[in-house]
C-alpha cells in the first residue's frame, strides 16, 4: 500500500526554501498542513473507491448524427445534405448506428462496455448555451436557478469532513472550474490546467513563485500569511500532480489530441490512488451552425479514439472496474438542418456511459422524428435519471439528497 | 441624541472626542509633507482598481486635496444604458401583454423567452459595466457605486431583469455624492428594490417586513440599534410602494395612513418619514462609515472611538457622502502604515486591476469575464444575498486562487477563437470594430519592462504592480530570475517574471 504522499511533499516544500527561511518562521497559518504532516496516524487515502469521469461535449452535440436512426425516412427527409448514408454508418442496434468515425466506440458497445442512453433531455428545454449548461451542471429544473452543481452537492452530502489541504476530492482538466463542482461547503478541488502542464517554462515559473511565496512581507500582515499558506497548499497539489503525470506509464498509446492527453492525465491520477472521486474533462467545438459535416466528424473521431484509449489504459492498470465515464452536452441540435449545412440549437440527445461495470448497448427510447419544420425532439429520459442512477448505484450517495427529489433509475448500472 | 438640525457646519471636526491618549484627531488631513509616491499608490489602489505609474505621477503633482476632488467630483459620470438593456426595457410591456393574452403552451414558451432574454441582457450589462469601470476616468466613482450596491443590495438572481438592475445602479450613481438620506429615499423607490425586498407585496392589511428590516439592519443602523416594534411599525409606513415596468407608483389604496410609533415617536409617517427618523439615530452616523472602512480600509474594525468621532462629524454634514469620502480618504488614519498593502483584492478589483495594469480591454465574452468572475466568487449585479459579499479572506480558497491564476494565464495567451460559439465570434468582431482589441498581453507591454539591467527590470515590475510594502523583498528574487544564466535581461524571461508576479500572494493584496 502507498503511504500518503502529501505530507512528505509538504515537508519537502518547507525544506526547499532557497532563502533558508521556512514558512514556519513567520506564518501562524502554516499549521493547517504542518499538523497533518506530523500526525503519525494520518489516514491513508481510501483505496478502491469508485471514480466518476465526466466528459463535457461543449457547444451542443448533434445527437441525430451521433446515434443515427439510419432506416428512418424522416431522418433523411429532415437532413437532405447532412444525413449519413446507410452504407457508411456503424450499426449498434435495431435501426440505430454510430457515425462512421466512431469505430472504437462501436467496438466498446460490442464488448458490452459502452451504454448509450437515447434521447436524454429535460422538460421545457432551454436553448441558450449558458442557461442550458447551468441546468445540466446544477441538475435544476429549467425554470429554477441553483447556485451549486450536482457534484458539489454530492461532495457536500457524501464527502464532507475532508480537511482543507487534503488531496483534492474533485479534479477538472481545463482552465475553468466547472459549475458542477460548486458547493455549499469548501472542499479540496483542483484544476489541472492544460497550459500549466508539461511545459518547461511553467515549472521555471513555479520555482519562482515558490521562492516568492517564502519572501517575508514587510510589514508582515495576517492576510499576507493567509494567502501564502493557502497558495502553498495549492502549489503542493500542483507539484504532486505534475510529478504523477511526469512519471506515468500509460498502458496504451493515446492519440495525439489535447482531449486524449487530458484523459491520459486523468488515468495517471486515478492510477496514483488519489482520493479523488470525480474528474471533469471538456471537449469543445460542438456548436456546429455551419458546414457541420467535417467538423462533427473530426469531433466524434476525437471523442471515440480518446475514450477508447482511456478505457484500454484503465484496463491495463486493472482500473476498468473502478471507473465510470459519462458524457454530457448542454443540448442536442435541431433535427432539421439549416440553410448553411449546419444545425441550430435543439433539445434532447444521446449520452454515453462507459466502463467495465456498465450494461452495454442501447437504453431508453429513441426520439420520434415525425416532426414538422423546425420542430424539436421531445426527450424520453430525464438527464437527472442518469445522475440519480450514477449517484445511487455508483457513488453510493442517496440521489434524492443531491437532486432534491427522486428519479427513476435507468438500467445501465 | 445628536440631531442633524443642531449639528455644526460641515468642516468642523468633532473636537469633543473622548479624552483618550489619541492625539488630536486621526481623521485630520494628512500633512502635505507625507503625500509621497507610496501614499499616492495606497490611495489609488484603494479608491480605484490599481495605481499605474503615470497616475501616481499625476496625483503627486496635483496634491491630495485636488486628487480627491478629481476622483470624487460633485457628480459621477453617468454609465450609458447598454443597447440590449434599452431593448429589453422597451419590449417588456408588449411581452407582458402577449404573455397575458396567450394560451397555455404558448404562454410558457413566451415566459421562457423572456427569461432567456433577461439572462442575455444581464451578461451584456455586466460586460458593458466592466468596460465602463475599467476606464481610469470612471474607476473611483464606479468602485464607490459598487460599494453602495454592496450596501443597498439587489441581485439578478431574484430581480431577473437587467433593465431594473441598470436603473438601480443609476439611482445609486446619481445620488452617490450627495446627501445620504436622499439616496436612501430614492432606493426605497427603486423598482429593483421593490421587487428584491418584496415591497410590492406589502399592503395595508398585510405589511411585509422584509424591506423595513433590512433598511434598519443592513442599510442604515446595524443590528441592535432598533427594536422589532420599530420594524413592524416602519413596515406599515412603506406599504403601497409599487412599480410598473420600472416606474415607481404609490398605490394610495394599499398604503396605511394611520399613526405609527417608530423610535419612540408617533405620527402618521410615510416611508420617507421613517427614513428621516432612522437618520436621527446616532447609529446612522457610524453605520455607513463603518461599512466603508471595512470595504476600503481593513477587515479589522477601526477602533470604536474613532468611528464614533467620525460619525458625529458626518451627522454634522447632514450626511454628505462626498464630504465623507474626502474626509476618510484624506485622513491620517487612512494612510497609517499598518493598513498599507494589507487588504485582499476582491475578484472585481483583481480583474479590473489586471486589465488596467496590463493596458487591456475587457473582451465581450461572458464565458471569459463573467465566467471567471463567477469562479473567483463575485458576479457583478448578483451578490449572494442581501448582506452583500463577505469580502476579505472569504475571497480566497484553493479554487478561487486557481481561478485567479487561470485568469492571469488567459490574459497572457491569445483567445482561442476556434472554441468560440457563433455569438461570441460576432461579439468579438463588433468590439474590434469599436476599437477594442487589446484582449491579451502584447509583447510591447512586456518590452516596457525589459529594459536595462535585470535589477532595473525587476524594480520596474515591483513598482508598477505591487503595493509598496512588498517591493523590497520581491525585487531580489525577480532580478535573479530575469538575469537567468546569461545575466542579461531577456523579454521572454521578463514575461515569465511578470506572469509569476501576478500569480504571487502580494499581487492579491492592495
Amino acid at each position: 500500500m502507498r503511504t500518503p504522499f502529501l505530507p512528505s511533499t509538504r515537508r519537502e516544500f518547507l525544506r526547499y526554501s532557497a532563502s533558508g527561511i521556512g514558512l514556519i518562521a513567520f506564518s501562524r497559518f502554516a499549521p493547517s498542513f504542518l499538523v497533518q504532516s506530523t500526525l503519525a496516524a494520518a489516514p491513508a487515502p481510501e483505496k478502491d473507491r469508485s471514480v466518476l469521469v465526466l466528459v463535457q461535449l461543449a457547444g451542443g452535440n448533434d445527437g441525430l448524427n451521433t446515434l443515427i436512426p439510419f432506416e428512418d425516412a424522416d431522418y433523411h427527409r429532415l437532413r437532405p445534405t447532412l444525413a449519413l448514408r446507410k452504407t457508411d454508418v456503424l450499426p449498434v442496434g435495431q435501426n440505430q448506428a454510430f457515425h462512421p468515425s466512431m469505430t472504437e466506440l462501436q467496438g466498446l458497445v460490442h464488448d458490452g462496455k459502452l451504454a448509450v442512453i437515447q434521447n436524454v433531455g429535460y422538460p421545457n428545454p432551454n436553448r441558450s448555451h449558458f442557461r442550458s449548461t447551468d441546468i445540466w451542471e446544477t441538475g435544476s429544473e429549467s425554470d429554477q436557478v441553483v447556485s451549486t452543481g450536482w457534484i458539489g452537492r454530492y461532495l457536500d452530502n457524501c464527502c464532507s469532513g475532508a480537511p482543507v489541504g487534503h488531496d483534492p476530492l474533485a479534479v477538472h482538466v481545463g482552465n475553468e472550474t466547472p459549475e458542477v463542482f460548486l458547493s455549499q461547503q469548501v472542499h479540496p478541488t483542483f484544476g489541472v490546467n492544460p497550459y500549466l502542464l508539461g511545459r518547461k517554462d511553467r515549472s521555471r515559473n513555479q520555482a519562482l513563485l515558490e521562492q516568492l511565496l517564502q519572501q517575508p512581507s514587510t510589514p508582515e500582515n495576517d492576510n499576507a500569511s493567509f494567502l501564502k499558506a493557502t497558495m502553498m497548499d495549492a502549489l503542493v497539489t500542483e507539484r504532486r500532480v505534475q510529478g504523477i503525470l511526469g512519471a506515468y506509464q500509460a498502458g496504451t498509446t493515446y492519440p495525439g489530441t489535447p482531449f486524449a492527453h487530458s484523459l491520459e492525465g486523468v488515468a495517471a491520477l486515478i492510477a496514483a490512488d488519489l482520493p479523488t472521486r470525480v474528474y471533469f474533462v471538456s471537449l469543445s467545438g460542438f456548436d456546429t451552425h455551419a458546414n457541420q459535416a467535417n467538423n462533427h466528424r473530426n469531433l466524434l473521431k476525437t471523442l471515440s479514439e480518446g475514450l477508447a484509449a482511456f478505457q484500454k489504459d484503465l484496463e491495463a492498470h486493472k482500473l476498468g472496474e473502478r471507473v465510470l465515464t459519462m458524457t454530457f452536452s448542454e443540448f442536442g441540435r435541431r433535427p432539421m438542418e439549416n440553410q448553411s449545412q449546419g444545425t441550430d440549437h435543439g433539445t434532447a440527445a444521446p449520452l454515453f456511459v462507459m466502463g467495465s461495470a456498465v450494461k452495454g448497448g442501447l437504453h431508453g427510447e429513441a426520439p420520434k422524428l415525425n416532426l414538422a419544420r423546425n420542430q424539436d425532439l421531445t426527450f424520453s429520459t430525464d438527464f437527472r435519471q442518469i445522475y440519480a442512477t450514477v449517484l445511487d448505484r455508483w457513488l453510493d450517495c442517496p440521489a434524492e439528497k443531491v437532486l432534491g427529489r427522486s428519479f427513476e433509475p435507468v438500467a445501465f448500472l | 441624541m445628536n440631531s442633524p438640525a443642531t449639528a455644526p457646519a460641515a468642516d468642523e471636526k468633532g473636537s469633543r472626542s473622548t479624552p483618550s491618549a489619541a492625539p488630536a484627531s486621526r481623521w485630520d488631513p494628512l500633512p502635505a509633507s507625507e503625500w509621497n509616491a507610496d501614499a499616492a499608490r495606497h490611495l489609488l489602489r484603494r479608491v480605484g482598481w490599481t495605481a499605474k505609474p503615470e497616475d501616481v505621477e499625476t496625483a503627486l503633482q496635483q496634491g491630495l486635496p485636488a486628487t480627491l476632488a478629481r476622483l470624487f467630483p460633485a457628480k459621477a459620470i453617468p454609465f450609458p444604458k447598454p443597447k440590449m438593456v434599452a431593448e429589453i426595457e422597451a419590449e417588456e410591456p408588449g411581452m407582458h401583454e402577449r404573455i397575458r393574452a396567450a394560451a397555455e403552451p404558448e404562454k410558457r414558451q413566451l415566459r421562457k423567452e423572456m427569461r432567456d432574454r433577461a439572462q442575455q441582457g444581464y451578461q451584456d450589462l455586466t460586460i458593458r459595466w466592466l468596460q465602463f469601470a475599467a476606464d481610469p476616468a470612471h474607476s473611483a466613482a464606479e468602485k464607490w457605486v459598487l460599494f453602495l450596491s454592496d450596501v443597498y443590495v439587489v441581485a439578478f438572481e431574484k430581480v431577473h431583469n437587467p433593465a431594473l438592475l441598470y436603473q438601480h445602479h443609476a439611482i445609486l450613481r446619481e445620488r452617490a455624492l450627495g446627501a445620504a438620506p436622499a439616496l436612501t429615499k430614492a432606493v426605497s423607490r427603486s423598482p429593483a428594490m421593490i421587487d428584491y425586498l418584496d415591497l410590492r407585496e406589502s399592503k395595508k392589511q398585510a405589511p411585509n417586513e422584509n424591506f423595513a428590516r433590512e433598511l434598519f439592519e443592513l442599510f442604515l443602523l446595524g443590528e441592535g440599534n432598533y427594536t422589532e416594534t420599530d420594524i413592524k411599525e416602519a413596515a406599515r409606513a412603506f406599504t403601497g410602494y409599487r412599480h410598473r415596468f420600472g416606474e415607481f407608483q404609490f398605490a394610495r389604496g394599499q398604503h396605511d395612513p394611520t399613526p405609527k410609533k417608530i423610535f419612540g415617536k408617533t405620527a402618521p409617517y410615510d416611508g420617507d418619514g421613517a427614513i428621516d427618523l432612522a437618520y436621527q439615530q446616532p447609529a446612522a452616523g457610524t453605520f455607513l462609515p463603518g461599512e466603508m472602512l471595512r470595504f476600503y480600509l481593513s477587515e479589522q474594525p477601526v477602533p470604536r472611538n474613532q468611528i464614533a468621532e467620525l460619525g458625529r462629524w458626518w451627522q454634522g454634514t447632514h450626511y454628505n457622502l462626498r464630504a465623507l469620502l474626502h474626509r476618510i480618504f484624506g485622513s491620517q488614519l487612512f494612510f497609517s502604515p499598518e493598513y498599507r498593502g494589507a487588504m485582499i483584492k476582491s475578484p472585481i478589483q483583481f480583474y479590473l486591476g489586471l486589465v488596467q495594469d496590463l493596458s487591456l480591454d475587457v473582451p465581450p465574452l461572458p464565458r471569459q469575464a463573467v465566467g471567471l468572475l463567477r469562479q473567483m466568487g463575485q458576479m457583478p449585479f448578483n451578490p449572494p444575498n442581501v448582506r452583500g459579499w463577505m469580502g476579505g479572506r472569504s475571497w480566497i480558497n484553493s479554487s478561487t486562487l486557481a481561478a485567479r491564476r487561470q485568469l492571469v494565464q488567459a490574459l497572457f495567451n491569445p483567445i482561442n477563437e476556434v472554441n468560440l460559439n457563433a455569438d461570441e465570434v460576432m461579439a468579438l468582431d463588433a468590439a474590434r470594430s469599436e476599437g477594442r482589441s487589446r484582449f491579451t498581453v502584447s509583447p510591447d507591454r512586456v518590452r516596457d519592462f525589459a529594459v536595462a539591467s535585470p535589477q532595473d527590470a525587476a524594480d520596474r515590475l515591483v513598482r508598477a504592480f505591487l503595493a509598496p510594502a512588498a517591493t523590497a523583498t520581491y525585487a531580489g528574487p525577480l532580478a535573479k530570475f530575469v538575469a537567468g544564466k546569461s545575466g542579461e535581461t531577456s523579454p521572454e524571461r521578463v514575461r515569465a517574471a511578470l506572469l509569476t508576479l501576478l500569480d504571487s500572494p502580494e499581487y492579491q493584496l492592495s
